[in-house]
């Protein structure tokens, strides 16, 4: 059984670290906090969906959901909040509140407020090491964001761009003295922040067959715990918090049958550490 | 005198024009019937599903002539699932729209407002399927709240009905409980518990979820699982119902699962897919009911709004014509309506035939559906009166 | 006067009480605070509960609250306020949700069902009425404008604008940053409490859901509608946010797209509020009336 849960657990960690990421790499550059964040994977996991209705091809619609993502993501960020960049650091919070609160009540409107059903065949099949049991989306998740992980390692440490990246993320002035395009690279990180964000609404759609309006409320709170926990702007320790969040909550609720909320333990987790460690897990100061 | 003719005769005809307004709009005039439900913001799916059904309730009325003559004027509201809002509500309907009674196609949260409002101000309301005790008992005095009327089950009653099935029809002896953590599913689960170990079942394990927004039951299905039950009692709307049995089914689990009315949704049968077949549930609606009032109803509602019915447009709509009946029989006078809402017997329901009202409460049988073919059918009935007969409070 | 019209005057007026107390911790002091609500319900719960379980008055369990409400304001605030600006977001975030679950999952809370019977209060020997509640609130609302008029000229005042405009300056200057911090959630917090008691004998009954994320968020758009530490402007901001529900029963579908849009667009093109410094409302308001004394 404690094999099951632990599966259970990182498949769960693992969505986690697909929005959280792109939550703590924009914080990084921008010192944003992106709650809209939240609206882009939803809407990640409905263009997904309208895509699988439209061509019955799951992997596809994945794409097609990422996509959609990472477009909405870079129209975001250039019309909000470039221009809002230079006011007291509430503004842009209030306006990404208001944008996901929008978004939200537009997909109410646009698709109706019932969970709609993301019955996608994966074609991956289950994976069975003596008792224990990966489902077959379970297999899918963590493929995924293998995959992803991957590549946005790749990405930050091989490529000019990648490097331009973290050079922002240490000091965003400095950078632009050394001649990197600092617009370009805010740019491409809501890009690829969006793009994994777009990957977990459309693999959550799957996981739990449903996809309804109010399904990023809980994800927006629950990253921005996540990557506090982890360290603002940390990416390993992004993915680190996300690991250790969807494992506490699966112990908790499931072995534990402690009747506390699951969302709440993210929070006691982040507050808990912040005790200790006021920069996060992994977090400098 | 040419001049002074043409301004008489036009004096006439401005008279004889204001004349000919007034009686028609005499005939006009409408019963007006208060109505509210979370049409928009977190329970937006149930609401619509309230207002649809009773709108449909109130086009069949006024089709058949409206009550003593007079259509039918439903004031709708949306509650937005708050409670100010629904204290808003309350005093506008009494205040501004003088309605002649309330139908609740909400839940309990701002029913459980409304409700101790009404009463004081002696407005009769029948709540479709709200399940909070408070709507019809309130707590300080320790009195009922006389005014109010309840179609739909306790949770003590509903959860006591399924334990009776699961241990006397299907013979099971071990089970677990996995319910949402609010009012509704902690009393049915204590129903439930309670009924299944006077009967001599085992409970083995009894977990609560998060309510609403849980989507990943993996955690808890893993660890009921472990101790394969013959039967797993879950409590859940729609959503979470699908969920679990979805989940259930992909970890290999092969208890038998037995939900509430919750389930009772076309919705569920479609997010859960396969999933779905053989789970049995308990309920209100009897869709094998031969009754023409529960087939014209399927049937109506399907015609006019593209989908199924579910227990929550079942509930509503029955409790309006519930109300309807009242004030057909006792006119506009709310405590007339009161009597005779008092006084319902044997009442032909779309969710069943009412026995009587008890302190507000219905008597009436649980319905036992099964999930056959995509479809629910009747499995049993549970019309035991020592477990359907709401306990009397005092 | 109408039942239903004092309903929406109170709850308005508790409002602007309830954003008052936040344009403290916000406006003032400069501080975002995500998780408000909490307070506001620890104020109401504890009315509630010193109403029902221990008997005392009205006039008792609700200064109690306050208290209450700012003692864990205070114990809350101590460790939250070392932390940076966006910390501190997150964690009175993750204050508001602990809290909420506290009233949600343990039982002397009364649960997801919440407590009732929370009775209006009573004078002379019988029950107020509604229209004698809004009196009394609306009498304890401008003894805290005048409260919050004195202390903004009060060396604390300026102790809290000097936080405000830059915290290393104050804190070069010597002004205990921390200090005042504090002092800034314990009163904000304080004050939150009040409007919770009122609000719940107003109710008479209260659910955790009432004080939840959405909650927080919604005092939050008042205060910034109406202009960030300014000092009308919270009250401005509970006056119109709390009749769009109303004047809006037409437009139900929209209200809370309007909302979300409403709060997007303030903070692009008037982030100091309708009141705040830059407000066209107020530029064009003060035009008008120097065209109106030109033409006379």
């Amino acid at each position: 059984m404690i094999w099951q849960q632990l599966a259970n657990g990182i498949a769960v960690g693992s969505v986690y670290a697909l929005i959280s990421l792109g939550l703590t790499m924009v914080y990084g550059i921008l010192r944003i906090l992106h709650v809209a964040h939240a609206g882009i994977y939803t809407l990640g996991a409905y263009v997904g969906l309208v895509a699988f209705r439209l061509v019955d091809h799951f992997w596809l619609s994945l794409v097609a959901g990422m996509v959609g993502a990472a477009v909405a993501g870079y129209l975001v960020e250039r019309l909000l909040y470039m221009p809002i960049l230079h006011m007291p650091r509430i503004a842009p919070l209030i306006v990404s509140i208001g944008l996901f609160t929008a978004m939200e009540e537009a997909f109410r409107i646009a698709a109706g407020p019932h969970t709609l059903v993301y019955n996608a065949k994966v074609g991956l099949g289950e994976l069975t090491i003596g008792g224990f049991r990966l489902t077959e989306t379970q297999v899918l998740i963590l493929l995924v964001t293998f995959l992803i992980l991957l590549f946005l390692w790749l990405f930050l440490t091989r490529t000019k761009m990648g490097l331009a990246m973290r050079a922002c993320a240490l000091d965003t002035e400095t950078a632009s003295t050394f001649g990197v395009n600092v617009n370009a690279v805010i740019a491409v990180n809501f890009i690829i922040g969006s793009f994994m964000a777009g990957a977990a609404g459309v693999l959550i759609g799957v996981y739990d067959n449903q996809v309804w309006p109010t399904m990023g409320s809980i994800p927006a709170y629950k990253a921005l715990a996540i990557v506090v926990l982890g360290g603002l702007g940390n990416i390993p320790g992004t993915v680190l918090a996300s690991l250790i969040v969807g494992l506490a909550e699966t112990f908790f609720i499931g072995v534990l049958s402690v009747p506390f909320p699951r969302d709440a333990i993210a929070f006691i987790a982040m507050i808990l550490v912040l005790m200790f460690r006021p920069y996060g897990l992994l977090g400098k100061a | 005198m040419g001049k002074h003719a043409c301004w008489s005769l036009c004096l006439l005809a401005g008279v004889l024009m204001v004349f000919s307004n007034v009686g028609p709009t005499a005939a006009q005039e409408t019963l007006k019937i208060g109505f509210f439900a979370p049409i928009t913001g977190p329970a937006a799916a149930d609401g619509m599903s309230a207002k649809n059904a009773v709108e449909l309730a109130v086009q069949e009325v006024n089709a058949g002539g409206g009550i003593k003559g007079k259509k039918v004027e439903l004031i709708v509201y949306d509650d937005r699932l708050k409670a100010e809002e629904a204290v808003a509500i309350a005093n506008k309907l009494i205040e501004k729209d003088k309605v002649v009674g309330v139908v609740s196609g909400s839940y309990s949260g701002p029913t459980r407002v409304v409700a101790p409002i009404l009463q004081k101000a002696g407005m009769p309301m029948v709540a479709g399927y709200a399940v909070h005790p408070d709507v019809t008992w309130n707590p300080n005095t320790k009195t009922p709240n006389d005014f109010i009327f309840r179609n739909g089950f306790l949770g003590e009653i509903e959860g006591a009905a399924a334990a009776e099935f699961a241990v006397k029809d299907l013979k099971a002896k071990r089970m677990a409980i996995i319910a949402m953590d609010n009012d509704f599913g902690r009393s049915i689960s204590a129903g439930f518990a309670d009924r299944a170990e006077k009967l001599g079942a085992t409970i083995l394990t009894k977990q609560m979820y998060k309510f609403p927004g849980e989507k990943d039951f993996r955690p808890y299905l893993t660890t009921i699982k472990e101790g394969n039950p013959d039967v797993i009692f879950a409590a859940g709307y729609y959503n979470e119902a699908a969920s679990i049995v979805r989940q259930a089914k992909e970890l290999g689990i092969k208890s038998q699962i037995l939900g509430e009315e919750g389930f009772d949704s076309p919705k569920f049968l479609e997010i859960a897919g396969e999933a779905a077949e053989g789970v049995i549930i308990a309920t209100n609606l009897d869709r094998d009911d031969p009754r023409p009032v529960v087939q014209n109803f399927l049937k109506n509602y399907r015609a006019a709004y593209g989908h199924d019915a579910d227990m929550v447009g079942a509930s509503s709509y029955d409790a309006f014509m519930i109300l309807a009946d009242a004030i057909k029989k006792a006119g506009t006078d709310p405590k007339a309506i009161q009597k005779a809402l008092l006084e319902t017997k044997d009442y032909d329901g779309l969710t069943g035939k009412i026995s009587r009202f008890v302190q507000g409460e219905v008597v009436k049988p649980v319905q036992i559906q099964i999930v056959k073919e995509g479809k629910f059918r009747r499995k049993a009935i549970i019309d035991n009166p020592e477990i359907i007969t709401p306990p009397k409070k005092s | 006067m109408s039942g239903y019209l004092v309903t929406i005057l109170i709850t308005i007026s508790i409002y602007a009480m309830l954003a008052h107390s936040l344009n403290i911790i916000t406006g003032h002091a400069g501080q975002i605070s995500l998780g408000h609500a909490a307070f506001f319900g620890i104020g109401a719960y504890a009315a509630g509960l010193l109403y029902t379980k221990a008997g005392l008055p009205f006039w008792l369990d609700v200064p109690l609250a306050a208290v209450m409400a700012g003692i864990v304001g205070a114990i809350l605030g101590i460790p939250c306020l070392r932390v940076r600006d966006d910390f501190l977001a997150i964690t009175t975030m993750g204050i508001g949700f602990v809290v909420e679950a506290v009233f949600l999952y343990i039982p002397f809370f009364g649960g997801a069902m919440g407590i009732g019977g929370i009775n209006l209060p009573s004078w002379f020997g019988r029950e107020m009425t509604k229209g004698e509640y809004f009196i009394l609130i609306l009498a304890v609302l401008a003894l805290l404008l005048l409260l919050d008029y004195r202390l903004g000229r009060s060396w604390i005042g300026l102790a809290w604008a000097s936080i405000r405009e830059d915290e290393q300056a104050a804190s070069a200057m010597s002004v205990h940053v921390v200090r005042f911090k504090v002092l800034a959630f314990v009163l904000g917090s304080a004050l939150a409490g009040l409007a919770g008691g009122f609000y719940a004998h107003f109710l008479t009954f209260i659910m955790p859901q009432n004080f939840g994320f959405g909650q927080s968020i919604l005092i939050l758009c008042m205060v910034v509608f109406g202009g960030i530490g300014t000092r009308w402007g919270p009250l401005v901001g509970a006056a119109l946010l709390g009749i769009l529900p109303e004047i809006s029963r037409p437009i139900m579908e929209y209200r809370t797209l309007l909302y979300g849009l409403l709060l997007v667009g303030m903070m692009r093109f008037q982030p100091s509020g309708l009141l705040g410094e830059d407000s066209l409302v107020v530029k064009s308001f003060i035009k008008g009336l120097s065209r109106l004394r030109q033409g006379s």
